[in-house]
């Protein structure tokens, strides 16, 4: 049978287009052949379906004309007025402003990590702390937003670490919002080892959400984070459970409200996909991220130790999710969140906005990050890279930028431009285009460019890795899997942590 | 000669390649691309050849790593100009409403920064103030040429100010 790279090369002259076909792109996987279209329809084809499209041949008797029909890859038939809806609607992100603000309130923190992606500063470093003014003015800017709902995000170092600036933040925005009538939701991303009963009651009553990171198993934790005086894992454990039991204390539906954690893979991670995975399930978890380790902050400094080769990664993935795909045909009820992501647009017809994984990327319109010493960044990550000396993603400060410059910002302008996939090389004619999406802030830090060369980008090769595996599992269509797969799709909405209050 | 060579020097490379196999525009994006970790030489090497000198800024540098890094990112900026101008109208609206939608409507905070002094408050740049026949037919009839449509003299930044 003749590969796809060659099956041109064969035909030579007698290559050609079938009329009548949208443009579409293709890609082998598995034995069989991949088309995807402009709107995100997908498709798999056989290779000899293929072969004759490639001939230009497309008998209207046949069943592969159908099924080109079905899925919008015909002209004929295709209802214009619809597919325009359909991208407008995935697109519906772009007519709002940054909905994600991260205010890092101290670069404080009690625990060292190998890979820290936070840039953090010892724990008798308090002119790292943001002050009570600094915490108004992130609420300011963070309100004039066009977004009709914001999240304020509580980073560190350790934001418990400055917790009464943090409190009085979000009594500031509570009091603010009345004006605005935002929906108006707060995350708090802790290493919870100074969490207390009185801080955490305040949390709850507040709405805060919790998040924490979790590397794996208790060997695995405590060997990549060090929590002078005691141990990481235990103390993240404990609180989880304290937090989670706090939620059905006040009656909510635990499989919906509970502590979130993320995983950071290092090197050391690879070696541990399955114990990483019941790691999560037991704590109560219903979501794993499989995140790949970053290369901002201290990560950058110690990637001989904590970096790996994205094939490595790729198979590490592919063993977590088959084994979480074999605890959900168990009845555990559990998914990995980048396969969510893609998932979504590929069987939801839908774009959950996921900031890094969208087109334009969120960079400065979807996200702003604002440090502790009120410098606003595109990003969390341009916020990183200011902390190891490169202020190329500053934007602005709470003290003299307005909301409006801050979207007109020439860097902003820059980062939308880099980030559409359409007008770049490799993207434009990648299969996985209508579902991918880059982050410009990773192009420049390994790359030295915000447009980034694909074909040498450690985040191409996770995300075509991953539609890879998932796009594999697709063309199996093994009924079991494809209904574990669309559940993973659904997103329930935790509608508690919300402050919806109204403008008066 | 060829296209394209390169040359190991003491922590640094020299490439050089005809001028007519990248826009000019390319070879300044690639160039930029190394400024963080080499000092860049940019220079003409000869009739129609393009020098470029990468000297690394830190010793014990791969300078041969480079000298590939660079023709990948010459490659890569060269095609990226042409896919961007074929598909210009589509990045161009993809862009102006992820800005447009982030920036919103101006507020009153942007009406008060403006410069609205004694000189510049009665500045009608649009020519919203003038009468139809001030701003279209004497306009045309002095200059001797056709009334331009609506739309084409509202968009005409020709500036034009009330007198």
């Amino acid at each position: 049978m003749t590969s796809l790279a060659t099956l041109f090369t064969e035909l030579g002259p007698a290559a050609k287009s079938p009329s009548g076909l949208v443009p579409f792109r293709f890609r082998e996987v598995g034995g069989d052949v991949l088309l995807t279209n402009f709107l995100g329809d997908w498709l798999f084809v056989t290779k000899d379906e293929f072969r004759s499209l490639a001939r230009g041949e497309l008998d209207p008797a046949s069943p592969l004309h159908d099924k080109l029909a079905s899925r919008n890859f015909l002209r004929d038939g295709l209802d214009q007025a619809k597919a325009a809806e359909r991208i407008a609607y995935k697109k519906r992100f772009l007519n709002w402003g940054p909905n994600l603000h991260i205010a890092v309130v101290t670069l404080r923190c009690n625990e060292t990590c190998v890979y820290c992606h936070a840039s953090r500063a010892n724990m008798d470093a308090v002119h790292t702390d943001m002050t009570p003014e600094i915490g108004e003015k992130v609420v300011d800017l963070m309100l004039q937003s066009t977004s009709p709902s914001v999240t304020l995000e509580f980073q560190g170092g350790e934001p418990l670490a400055n917790f009464p600036v943090m409190k009085h933040v979000i009594e500031y925005a509570l009091a603010r919002n009345r004006a605005y009538g935002k929906g108006l939701e707060f995350t708090m991303v802790s290493n919870l080892a100074m969490m207390d009963e009185e801080k955490l009651a305040f949390l709850v009553d507040r709405k805060v959400q919790i998040c924490t990171s979790i590397d794996g198993p208790e060997h695995l934790h405590t060997k990549q984070r060090i929590l002078a005086g005691g141990n990481a894992h235990r103390e993240a454990v404990k609180w989880i459970e304290r937090i989670n039991k706090a939620y059905i204390d006040i009656g909510l539906d635990p499989t919906l409200y509970h502590v979130e954690a993320l995983l950071t893979t290092t090197r050391e991670a690879l070696k541990y996909p399955k114990e990483i995975v019941d790691t999560y399930v037991g704590l109560g978890c219903r979501a794993i991220f499989l995140r790949p380790v970053d290369p901002f902050g201290f990560a950058g400094k110690t990637a001989q130790i904590v970096e790996y080769d994205r094939a490595a990664y790729n198979d590490f993935y592919r063993t977590a999710v088959e084994h979480i795909l074999d605890l959900n045909r168990r009845g555990e009820q559990v998914l990995e969140r980048y396969g969510s992501i893609f998932l979504t647009k590929i069987l939801g017809d839908d774009d959950p906005n996921f900031l890094d994984i969208r087109s334009p990327s969120g960079s400065g319109i979807g996200a702003l990050a604002y440090n502790y010493d009120g410098k606003i960044f595109s990003s969390d990550e341009g916020r990183m890279m200011y902390e190891t000396g490169d202020p190329a993603f500053q934007i602005g400060d709470v003290f003299s930028s307005t909301y409006r410059s801050l979207m007109k910002h020439e860097t902003v302008r820059a980062l939308v431009l880099a980030s559409i996939r359409e007008a770049q090389p490799d993207c434009v004619n990648c299969t996985y285009t209508p579902y991918c999406g880059v982050q410009p802030e990773h192009s420049y830090r390994t790359q030295g460019t915000i447009f980034g060369r694909m074909r040498e980008s450690t985040l191409c090769a996770v995300h075509k890795g991953i539609q890879d595996f998932l796009f594999d599992k697709l063309r199996e269509n093994d009924p079991k899997t494809v209904e574990i797969l669309r559940r993973w799709t659904t997103v329930r909405a935790r509608t508690h942590f919300i402050h919806a209050s109204s403008a008066s | 000669m060829s296209d394209m060579s390169f040359h190991l020097g003491e922590g640094s490379v020299r490439i050089e390649f005809d001028e007519g196999l990248y826009p000019k525009d390319a070879i300044y994006g690639a160039a930029y691309v190394f400024i963080d970790r080499c000092w860049v030489h940019l220079d003409r090497a000869g009739d129609r050849r393009i020098q470029v000198t990468l000297k690394a800024k830190k010793p014990g540098a791969d300078t041969q790593a480079f000298a590939g890094e660079f023709q990948n990112e010459l490659l890569g900026q060269a095609w990226r100009l042409r896919i961007v101008e074929e598909n210009k109208k589509l990045v161009e609206s993809i862009t102006a409403r992820a800005l447009g939608g982030a920036a919103g409507p101006p507020g009153l905070d942007e009406l008060l920064a403006m410069d609205i002094g004694e000189e510049t408050a009665f500045e009608d740049p649009l020519g919203i103030a003038m009468s139809w026949e001030e701003k279209y037919k004497k306009k045309g009839k002095a200059e001797g040429t056709k009334a331009e449509p609506e739309g084409a003299a509202d968009s005409a930044s020709g500036g034009e100010k009330a007198s």
